[in-house]
């Protein structure tokens, strides 16, 4: 808005210059016409000197108007102002890029934090997730293997019991016969012959 | 049940009474004869053993039984103690250990020979004797047989068994057997 209203003074003072050069040279331009008109009959020699005093007199009030309104006007001012606001801008503009710069960076940063966090937690994860796999295994293989152990552990004792079973009634059956051999074969002469041997390891006792 | 240390008490003390007197084997007759009595006459042993009835009638019963034998006053009067004080229920293992102390005193040893046919009588002399030498001590043998042996023959005598038998051997063979020892 304050812009807007700056430009459009800017214009007014431009546009008063303008009208006064129109106010000088008119007048000038009329009063050296004249003066020329009639000098032109009646001076040959001396008026080529006339026309150029007046021509830097007229330069020279030309130079004064446009002075004294350049330093009425609030012209530099505005140039000045401008100038510094748009130092000012350029100043903001350039912070605003630092710190925009340094936002990017700090994000950089922080991305480049979360990434490596990221990385960190992703290989951590995946060292844990090895660690327990490992012990999964390996405590599968020691389950197996007690497992395995323990079975034949069984088996063995199975067939230990099974042989010892097997043993025992063969034992049996054996004796039985035995038995029944001998005491289908017993005679008197056979039992003599045993208390003679009973007597034998009895006197050997002693 | 009376116990065998009550049992031995009261065998000792007649057994010191005889050595005495020096009768002590012929109170140990007496006593194994009035422990088979009492073996062969339940009912008689009940009532005089029984405390349903009361000590005199007990003592009557006794006294008619031991008037009809000839047994040394001792000993009726040993009896009637035991019966007074509720021992004579112990008689038979008061008898027993008697005969163990009169065999302790006169070097015998008594051995129960089991065997699985009739021993002949040379075989069971020289027996006697292999015992008699092992022992130290006077042979006291009684036989009896038992066809389970299948043959030869076991001897009892105190703590010691000796088995000579056929069924033995057979045991200890099925035990080898199933410890694997032939395999």
């Amino acid at each position: 808005m304050s812009r807007e209203k700056g430009l459009s003074e800017i214009l007014k003072e431009i546009l008063l210059v303008v009208s006064t050069l129109v106010l000088v040279w008119i007048p000038s331009g009329l009063l050296w016409a004249a003066e020329h008109g009639g000098e032109a009959a009646s001076h040959d020699g001396g008026g080529e000197l006339k026309d150029l005093i007046a021509r830097i007199i007229n330069f020279g009030l030309m130079v004064i108007i446009l002075f004294v309104v350049i330093r009425k006007s609030s012209m530099k001012d505005f140039f000045s102002s401008r100038r510094e606001e748009i130092r000012r801008k350029l100043d903001e503009l350039r912070k605003g890029k630092d710190e925009a710069e340094s936002k990017v960076k700090e994000l950089e940063q922080k991305l480049k934090a979360f990434e490596q966090e990221k990385q960190q937690i992703l290989e951590q994860f995946k060292a844990e997730g090895l660690a327990e796999k490992e012990r999964i295994i390996r405590e599968a293989k020691e389950r197996a293997q007690q497992i395995l152990q323990q079975a034949e552990f069984t088996i063995q004792r199975e067939m230990d019991a099974a042989r010892a079973r097997l043993r025992d009634e063969v034992a049996e059956l054996a004796t039985k016969k035995a038995e029944e051999l001998i005491s289908k074969h017993m005679t008197d002469k056979d039992q003599e012959h045993l208390v003679n041997e009973f007597i034998e390891r009895v006197e050997k006792l002693h | 049940m009376i116990s065998s240390k009550i049992s031995r008490r009261y065998a000792k003390a007649l057994f010191g009474i005889g050595r005495e007197d020096g009768n002590y084997e012929a109170y140990g007759k007496c006593l194994q004869e009035f422990a088979h009595f009492c073996e062969k006459n339940e009912a008689f042993f009940k009532v005089i053993s029984s405390k349903i009835f009361s000590t005199e009638e007990r003592t009557k019963v006794l006294d008619t039984v031991l008037a009809k034998s000839d047994f040394p006053d001792v000993v009726k009067n040993f009896l009637r103690v035991l019966l007074d004080k509720d021992r004579i229920e112990a008689i038979s293992a008061i008898s027993e250990y008697y005969t163990k102390l009169t065999d302790e005193v006169s070097n015998i040893t008594r051995a129960n020979i089991i065997t699985a046919r009739p021993l002949q009588q040379d075989a069971l002399e020289k027996l006697k004797q292999g015992l008699e030498k092992l022992t130290g001590k006077t042979v006291k043998a009684e036989v009896s047989q038992d066809d389970s042996l299948i043959g030869g023959v076991v001897v009892k005598i105190g703590d010691m068994v000796l088995d000579g038998s056929v069924r033995a051997q057979l045991e200890g063979l099925k035990e080898s057997l199933k410890r694997g020892e032939y395999s």
